[in-house]
This record gives structure tokens, C-alpha cells and sequence, in this order.
């Protein structure tokens, strides 16, 4: 009981504050707009390098909205940061609050909030011609896996910050994993135009694996198979092997964050 | 021991080594206004910090209400009001919104909640400011602002950990003087502070903490008269003081001929010297100091204060830092995060 309504405060004490900051709110929504409408504008003849017909904008959402939740998840251990060093948490957790809560809160708002971001993309990519094959299902798919990846992932950032007690570390070590995680995968290109060591990378990234099941839901075509739609539908074995990836990463991350909270806390 | 705080032997040594609390032991009874003094580094926000479940102790004992603060901590925090040192309030939530939050986590919800936060922005004066983002409050209003956070669930015991530093005057005078009235309808106030003339006025008992020590407690009047002498403050030329070696001659003069003074310390302008019957000494000192060419700039008889009682067993004046005008217009403008 305690533990939901403290979560729940806790979750719209933080969507307050994302809300009253216009800088946030700007990366936060426009970002991810930005990013699509950029790359499928930048690459819009690429589609033709990974084969014939397949139209770029359809392939590159997937990975627009994958870059995206990837980018925000770790803003929540930066969040966290703040609150250790202001002062914040330690007024926390003079209260009875739920220990557990104050990281369910963040999180929440996390999810939240790239879920309302992918919204945005999809709603876009409606706009430029993109919808999924796989109809209604296909877009809560997307949505649902979008939304676990990014809980798996902001493990790792609230991980580092609970570790390192430092926003510059973990902005630092985000920007660093961002373009080698992100362009070794799938997401903005398909294997078939990489070279054979980074198949190979792009085969093992836990990106690949989310953006192959986001981008099958969209497209409806099996994984390798580049074309914008298909009748194949949903290629269950592909996304249930995404969910296995971001269920071992959540695991560890949220276990190792657990961990140090309570290490904190106590 | 039977106080509503009751610590026994308590030390705590932090992961670096640092001895902060070195085996304090004491009792507060229900109902006190306890005052915790010390110099900077004496360890009083380390202890306000383990009373308050905040954390762990190394060894030793200490209960809160007669409750251990480690295995019955969710009980302690549930009767308690915390307002740690530094200032602690969330710049992007309204005042109001600081203060229902702090009351959801404690537990209280809806109408109850909504009615006991408009009373509390009346008594700190945040009425107005209260729709407004505490990002864009002064400095002073913040701590005010901390202060109303605390008390939202209507805390049995009160820990304030230097609630009124920085503040005006008169924020200062009004938050005692709602401190006294709080502390009459029960609720045991356990405060540390800079400023103790209030201490003197307010605290029914105090202790003084040094290195980790208690080197003195008691009630105010009790500490003062313990001293058992008046204070004679000597200002001394400050030219030839230090470098001159005036101020040695005078110890020397004083320590010589008057056997009837207690203690002789350093201070700002010269000496203070310690005496009983302070008054009749000052002729004689102006005599002796006259024979030994020792030109005196002032001279000061006072009853003892807690200024004393502070500096006789610390050998420290607290510290109290002047709000000058410049600091205090930084302190007090606006600022975003
Ligand atoms: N987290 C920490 N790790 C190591 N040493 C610490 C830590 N916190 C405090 N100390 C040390 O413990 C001692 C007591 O600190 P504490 O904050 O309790 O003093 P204080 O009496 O509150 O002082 P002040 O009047 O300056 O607030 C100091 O020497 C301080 O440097
Ligand atoms: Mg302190």
C-alpha cells in the first residue's frame, strides 16, 4: 500500500519536474523527432544500397524509436545523481517512505516517458508513410517492447550512479557506448552492409536484438528479409528472443542497482 | 535511562577513519528543548544523523522514544521531524507541493493533509510564495520552507540540525519563537546551533560537544554559574599585541599579581580574564598594567555568559558568521538550480 502510493507521489514528483523544465521537455520530445525526420531524410536513397525496394524510413524507425529509449534510459541515473547530491534522498529517507519506491518512481516516470516519446515517433512515421504490417497488435508490441528495453537499460544508468555518484560519469559513459552499441547493430543498417567483423558485433549487441523484433512488428518480414512489408507477420522467435535479451540485462542491471541502493539506504 | 533519546557510549568512526563521535553518552527527557553545541567538527550533526536513522552507528547504544535506531527505524521515522544541516528542498516543486509531498511520504493523504499544509505556510510566512516554484525562493525562505517540511506530520521529536544559520534576524526570532511554542505543547525540540543567546533564552539543558566528546551539560544557568566568576575582557593596543609581545606581558602581569583570577584566555581585542567578583579587580588591573606600561584600550566586565561557558571548555568562540551585506545579498538572491 505504502509502496504504491509512495511510488505513484514519487512518479509525478518527477513528471513535474520534467515538465517544468522546457530544456528537458525539448530533448525529450523534439529529439527523438529530429532524429527521425533527419536520418530518413539524410539516407533516403540508402534504402536502395540494402536492396532493392526496400524503403528507408520504414527500416530506420525501428531504430529511431530503439536510439531514442536508448538515450533516455540513461537520463534516470543522472536524475538520481542530483537527488544523492542535493541532499534530497537523505531528507527521503528520514521519512518512513518505501525504500524501494523512490527507485520504482523514477523508474516509472522513465517508462513513462519513453513510451509518450515513442508515441511521438510512431505518430510521426504514420505521418511519413510508416505503419505496421502487423496492425494494432504490432504497435502495442512496439510500444511494450520499447517500454522494457528501456527499463532494462536504465538499470545500467541508475547502476553507474548509484556506483560512481557522478552525472558527468554517466552522461560520459553514455556518450561513449551510444554510437559504437548503436551503430554496430542493426538499427540504422542491416547486417548485409557491414563488414564481416561487424556482423558478427552486430549479431551478439543486445540493440540488434530489440530493433529485430521492433522492426518485425513494423514490417512484418523476418529478420534479414529488408522489404517494408510482408505477409510473414509476426516472427515469434525473433521477439521472444529480444525479450530474453532485455530480461537477462534487466536482471543484472536492475539486480546490481538494487544492490547498491541498498547499500545507500541502509 | 528513561529519556525520550537516550545514547550510551555511542561512537562512530567513518569509513576514511575519522573518529566523529568518540562515546558520547546522554538523556533527554520528554517535553526537553535540548540544545547540542559544539565547534565545527565536534561530531553533532554525525550523532543528529544517527538519531535520525541516517546512519549507522559504529558501536555503542541509542534509542529514540525507546526505540532502537537500527532495528526499529521504520518506527523512529514515522515520530520524528528531520532538518538536516544543508538546506534540502525539492527548486522544481512549488512550496506547497514540497510540503504535500513530505506529507504523502509520511503517510497522510487528502482534506487532513491540505489543511495542516495551509497551516503550516502561515506559521513560516510562505503563504504568498507558496504557488511558487522554491527554485525562485531566497535563501532564507528555503530553510523556512525545510523547517515546515519537517513538521507536516506533527512529529514528536524534533531534530534540527542548525535550522536558523542564515537567516535574518528577524526570521531567526520568529522561527524561536515558534520553536518555544511547539516545544509547549510537548514535542521534544533537539536542535544544534550557532547562536546562543537563543540557546540561553530557549534550551531548558544543553550539551557541549568537542572532538566527539561531551565536555559539558547541564542547564544554562547551571554551566554559567560553574564558571563561577565574572568575565573581565581587556582589549589590548592592536598594534604591539601579537607581534609586540604586549599580550604575554599582560599574562604575565596578571598571572604575577592577582591570585584570586581563575583562568586567563586569548580573545579577538586582548585577554578574557576569569575572576570572581569581577568588578572590584578592574582598579587594580588598570593599576598594574599603568606600572608595567601595558597601554589598555578598553575594559569589560560582564557576568558570565554562554559565550564563556562555550569557550572555557571548547578554548573555541563559536563561530558565528556575520551576515554581512554582501554575503547576505548573495544568500538571499534569487537562484536557479
Ligand atoms: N561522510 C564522512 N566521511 C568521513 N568523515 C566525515 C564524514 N562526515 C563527517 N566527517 C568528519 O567527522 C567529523 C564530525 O563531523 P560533523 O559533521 O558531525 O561535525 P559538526 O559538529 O556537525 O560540524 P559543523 O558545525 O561544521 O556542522 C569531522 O571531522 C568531519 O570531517
Ligand atoms: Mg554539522
Amino acid at each position: 500500500m505504502a509502496f504504491l502510493s509512495d511510488s505513484y507521489n514519487l512518479f509525478v514528483r518527477w513528471m513535474k519536474k520534467v515538465v517544468r523544465n522546457p530544456i528537458l521537455i525539448f530533448f525529450s520530445l523534439f529529439q527523438p523527432v529530429i532524429f527521425l525526420v533527419l536520418f530518413t531524410q539524410l539516407f533516403s536513397k540508402f534504402g536502395a544500397l540494402l536492396g532493392p525496394g526496400v524503403n528507408y524510413t520504414v527500416f530506420a524507425t525501428a531504430g529511431i524509436v530503439l536510439q531514442n529509449a536508448f538515450s533516455s534510459a540513461f537520463q534516470s541515473g543522472t536524475a538520481v545523481v542530483d537527488d544523492i547530491k542535493s541532499g534530497f534522498l537523505t531528507k527521503m529517507l528520514a521519512t518512513p517512505v518505501n525504500r524501494s519506491a523512490i527507485l520504482f518512481g523514477r523508474i516509472l516516470s522513465d517508462i513513462f516517458r519513453v513510451v509518450v516519446q515513442t508515441i511521438i515517433i510512431l505518430v510521426l512515421a504514420y505521418a511519413l508513410g510508416v505503419f505496421p504490417e502487423t496492425g494494432v497488435l504490432g504497435y502495442l508490441i512496439v510500444i511494450f517492447t520499447v517500454a522494457a528495453f528501456g527499463l532494462s537499460w536504465s538499470g545500467i544508468s541508475l547502476a553507474l550512479g548509484l556506483k560512481t555518484k557522478s552525472a558527468e560519469t554517466v552522461f560520459g559513459i553514455a556518450g561513449f557506448l551510444t554510437f559504437p552499441l548503436l551503430f554496430m547493430s542493426t538499427a540504422l543498417v542491416s547486417t548485409s552492409a557491414m563488414p564481416n567483423w561487424m556482423q558478427t558485433v552486430s549479431n551478439y549487441n543486445p540493440i540488434s536484438f530489440a530493433v529485430n523484433a521492433i522492426r518485425n512488428a513494423i514490417t512484418g518480414c523476418p529478420v534479414g528479409h529488408l522489404a517494408s512489408n510482408c505477409t510473414t507477420g509476426f516472427d515469434w522467435s525473433t521477439i521472444l528472443q529480444a525479450y530474453g535479451v532485455i530480461a537477462l540485462i534487466g536482471v543484472l542491471t536492475l539486480g546490481a542497482t538494487l544492490y547498491l541502493f541498498r547499500k545507500i539506504v541502509s | 535511562m528513561t529519556g525520550i533519546i537516550d545514547v550510551s557510549q555511542l561512537v562512530k568512526t567513518y569509513g576514511d577513519g575519522t573518529k566523529a563521535v568518540k562515546g558520547i553518552s546522554f538523556s533527554v527527557p520528554e517535553g526537553e528543548f535540548f540544545g547540542f553545541l559544539g565547534p565545527n567538527g565536534a561530531g553533532k550533526s554525525t550523532t543528529i544523523k544517527i538519531l535520525t536513522t541516517l546512519l549507522r552507528k559504529t558501536s555503542g547504544s541509542a534509542s529514540v522514544a525507546g526505540l532502537d535506531v537500527e532495528s526499529d527505524a521504520a518506527k523512529i521515522r514515522k515520530i520524528i521531524g528531520v532538518q538536516n544541516q544543508d538546506t534540502t528542498v525539492d527548486e522544481d516543486l512549488t512550496g506547497r507541493e514540497n510540503m504535500l509531498l513530505q506529507g504523502e511520504l509520511q503517510q497522510m493523504h487528502g482534506q487532513a493533509l491540505r489543511d495542516r499544509v495551509d497551516e503550516l505556510l502561515k506559521v513560516v510566512d510562505l503563504v504568498d510564495a507558496a504557488d511558487k516554484r522554491a527554485g525562485f525562493y531566497s535563501g532564507g525562505m528555503k530553510k523556512r520552507l525545510d523547517l515546515a517540511t519537517t513538521l507536516v506530520h506533527n512529529p514528536k521529536i524534533l531534530f534540527l540540525d542548525e535550522p536558523t544559520t542564515g537567516l535574518d534576524p528577524q526570521s531567526r526570532a520568529s522561527i524561536w519563537a515558534y520553536l518555544k511554542q511547539l516545544n509547549e505543547q510537548g514535542i521534544t525540540i533537539f536542535i544544534t546551533t550557532q547562536y546562543l543567546e537563543e540557546v540561553d533564552r530557549l534550551c531548558r539543558r544543553l550539551a557541549i560537544v568537542d572532538l566527539g566528546e561531551i565536555v559539558a551539560q547541564g542547564t544554562p544557568s547551571e554551566l554559567k554559574q560553574e564558571i563561577g566568576a565574572d568575565s573581565i575582557s581587556l582589549g589590548l593596543e592592536s598594534s604591539t599585541m601579537n607581534t609586540g609581545g604586549t599580550r604575554e606581558k599582560a599574562k604575565q602581569v596578571l598571572e604575577t599579581k592577582f591570585d584570586q583570577i581563575s583562568d586567563i584566555v586569548n580573545s579577538d581585542i586582548g585577554l578574557t580574564v576569569y575572576a570572581k567578583n569581577g568588578s572590584f579587580l578592574v582598579p587594580e588591573i588598570v593599576r598594574a598594567f599603568d606600572e608595567a606600561g601595558i597601554k589598555l584600550s578598553s575594559i569589560t566586565v560582564s557576568s558570565p555568559t554562554l559565550d564563556d561557558v562555550f569557550l572555557k571548555h571548547t578554548g573555541k568562540r563559536i563561530r558565528v558568521e556575520e551576515v554581512t551585506s554582501a554575503n547576505y545579498r548573495s544568500m538571499f538572491s534569487r537562484r536557479r538550480r
